[in-house]
């Protein structure tokens, strides 16, 4: 079910050169949260900026009540999201679109692949497949972006017990290279089953998406689009999807709501 | 005791020719896709009429991404009237709108004038249709792309052609991208349509300074938003001020305060759009600030009100 809620801001504070993280009381979005959902946020009536963003989620936690969002004060929006002080508020819609289904089989190597600020919902997911007691299965997390102050999350997938390995376009945090190299040689080595899981931006979800497809190895993609109204509405956050029930054989799909996950094999690339 | 209460509950209710709403809001077609999105917020019921999505006779699979892209106070989009088709239409979105009670207008488009008999027709025959509100901002087939709205014969040939083949209150959405506004409205009013609405999308641009490129795939689309607004309600003003027919007014409305600008200024209903994106509750909170403008102006019904700036 989705929500509009002014949710008051508990804590906002830097991480790292341009990393924040705002943790919002939001009790129903805490509770029905699922890794890969989205919130829309907005927080000016003053029509500048005018529509909402979506940002995903980084931690939900039911019992408290609260979640919180990590994001890089680069763009406009971001860098009026980042003067918000704890008291303020927030609107917040949500939980929006579809989220991340893990593979619940025993042996399974989780693999998830992050590019900059798609490293939030994988975060979410990777608590979620490490939280299952009965399946102590291998999760390798691969984060990259252009330069360290780019990088965003590392260190708490480190201390879920994930392998992390981290990529730098100029080499100044882990391998200098691209997460698709390291993906690359991740799924040659691979024994036994593996799932991918990636968000990032549209270009290396592309090579993500087209490396798994040609290994035979089942994976899903959060894309990213923009999102005007985040509620199916608009149709302004559409992907090409195969669709057989259509005539030319794919469909138009809204990002929001039937996505933003997407299996890889179902994606036209444009 | 008795005039006290009238007092809390001001008369909402509006009639416009012979469609009646118990408040005078509406959603802009486009903005409110089917109305199920909305379940999770409020009950359909509360609002005057629910305008829905553009319906063609066939699917329409709409146009290549980026199909938005943010303005100051504002947005451009260029969907390509993305939507189901008429049989899917009828079959899987009207039933659920038969659950409230709430008159549903169907925004209809084509880019001939066999289709809007079409649509017309078969809506006119389907159960749960309160007014059908003519699309003549698209481009004509038959006319090498001219759209229909932006001319006057265009626009009294096709709401004729539609007059002739529904009984259903028949709404002309106006173009503000003509000279004259009035000139198309006296058209439609020739035609046969009942009601006008206006005014639909100001057709404008952006462009990606550091790609060099448009940032609509469409090149150009249709603005929408708070920044209409003052142009929008000039054209209201105008049309209610000269045409005899009842407006629905449109165009940025973002608060109660805004919508009843429009209906000073002559609108008889108002249609909320842009900002149902924003916040999902804008057009219930603009019902509920109506009636309490009402209220401090000690109106006991919105007719009151209507058309009293000249």
């Amino acid at each position: 079910m989705k929500h509009q809620i002014e949710a008051p801001i508990l804590a906002h504070f830097q991480r790292n050169a341009y990393e924040f993280e705002i943790i919002l009381e939001a009790p129903q979005i805490a509770e029905e949260s699922r890794p890969g959902n989205f919130v829309q946020i907005l927080y000016d009536q003053s029509f500048n900026p005018y529509t909402r963003r979506p940002f995903s989620v980084f931690h939900s936690d039911p019992k408290s009540g609260r979640i919180s969002i990590l994001y890089l004060a680069r763009g406009v929006f971001t860098k009026g999201l980042r003067d918000k002080i704890p008291g303020q508020k927030l609107s917040l819609i949500g939980p929006l679109g579809n989220s991340f289904q893990p593979s619940t089989k025993l042996n399974v190597s989780h693999i998830l692949v992050a590019g900059g600020v798609g490293a939030p919902p994988l975060y979410f997911l990777a608590r979620e497949i490490k939280s299952d007691p009965f399946n102590e299965c291998r999760v390798a997390v691969i984060n990259g972006a252009r330069t360290q102050d780019l990088l965003i999350a590392v260190d708490e997938f480190s201390e879920l017990g994930a392998e992390v390995r981290c990529t730098t376009d100029d080499g100044s945090r882990g391998v200098k290279g691209i997460v698709t190299d390291v993906l690359k040689e991740m799924l040659e080595e691979r024994s036994g089953e593996a799932c991918v899981y990636s968000c990032g931006p549209t270009p290396m979800l592309r090579t993500v998406g087209e490396l798994c497809v040609q290994q035979g190895v089942s994976c899903q993609l959060s894309v990213e689009t923009m999102m005007p109204c985040g509620m199916g509405v608009c149709m302004g956050c559409v992907v090409k999807i195969k669709d057989s029930s259509n005539e030319t054989g794919w469909a138009y799909k809204r990002s929001c709501c039937d996505g933003p996950v997407f299996q890889a094999d179902e994606i036209i690339w444009e | 005791m008795g005039s006290e209460m009238k007092n809390i509950s001001p008369d909402l209710s509006v009639q416009l020719g012979k469609l009646r709403m118990k408040n005078p809001v509406t959603t802009a077609s486009g903005t409110y896709g089917f109305g199920s999105e909305w379940a999770d917020f409020y009950n359909l019921s509360k609002l005057g009429a629910i305008t829905v999505k553009a319906v063609t006779v066939k699917p329409r699979m709409g146009n290549p991404m980026p199909r938005t892209a943010e303005t100051p106070a504002g947005m451009l989009n260029s969907i390509g009237l993305q939507n189901p088709g008429l049989d899917a239409f009828l079959s899987e979105k009207l039933p659920y709108l038969r659950n409230f009670d709430v008159p549903v207008i169907v925004n209809i488009a084509a880019d001939r004038i066999e289709d809007f008999i079409t649509l017309s027709e078969r809506l006119d025959a389907a159960e749960g249709v309160a007014a059908l509100e003519a699309n003549i901002s698209c481009p004509n087939q038959a006319c090498g792309g001219i759209e229909f709205g932006t001319d006057p014969v265009l626009t009294r040939q096709v709401i004729e052609s539609i007059r002739k083949h529904t009984k259903l209150p028949l709404i002309a959405k106006l173009s503000p991208n003509v000279t004259d506004i009035t000139v198309i409205a006296r058209a439609a009013e020739d035609g046969g349509a009942d009601i006008l609405s206006l005014v639909n999308t100001f057709v404008g641009t952006a462009i990606d300074i550091r790609n060099r490129t448009f940032k609509l795939a469409n090149r150009r689309g249709g603005l929408s938003g708070p920044c209409i607004k003052p142009l929008a309600l000039y054209m209201t003003w105008r049309i209610a001020s000269s045409i005899n027919l009842p407006v629905i007014g449109m165009g940025g409305i973002s608060s109660a305060e805004d919508a009843v600008e429009f209906l000073l200024a002559g609108a008889s209903a108002v249609a909320v759009g842009t900002s149902n994106f924003v916040n999902p509750m804008i057009a219930l909170d603009v019902v509920n600030g109506i009636r309490e403008y009402l209220i401090t102006q000690g109106a006991e019904s919105v007719k009151e009100i209507i058309g009293t700036v000249r």
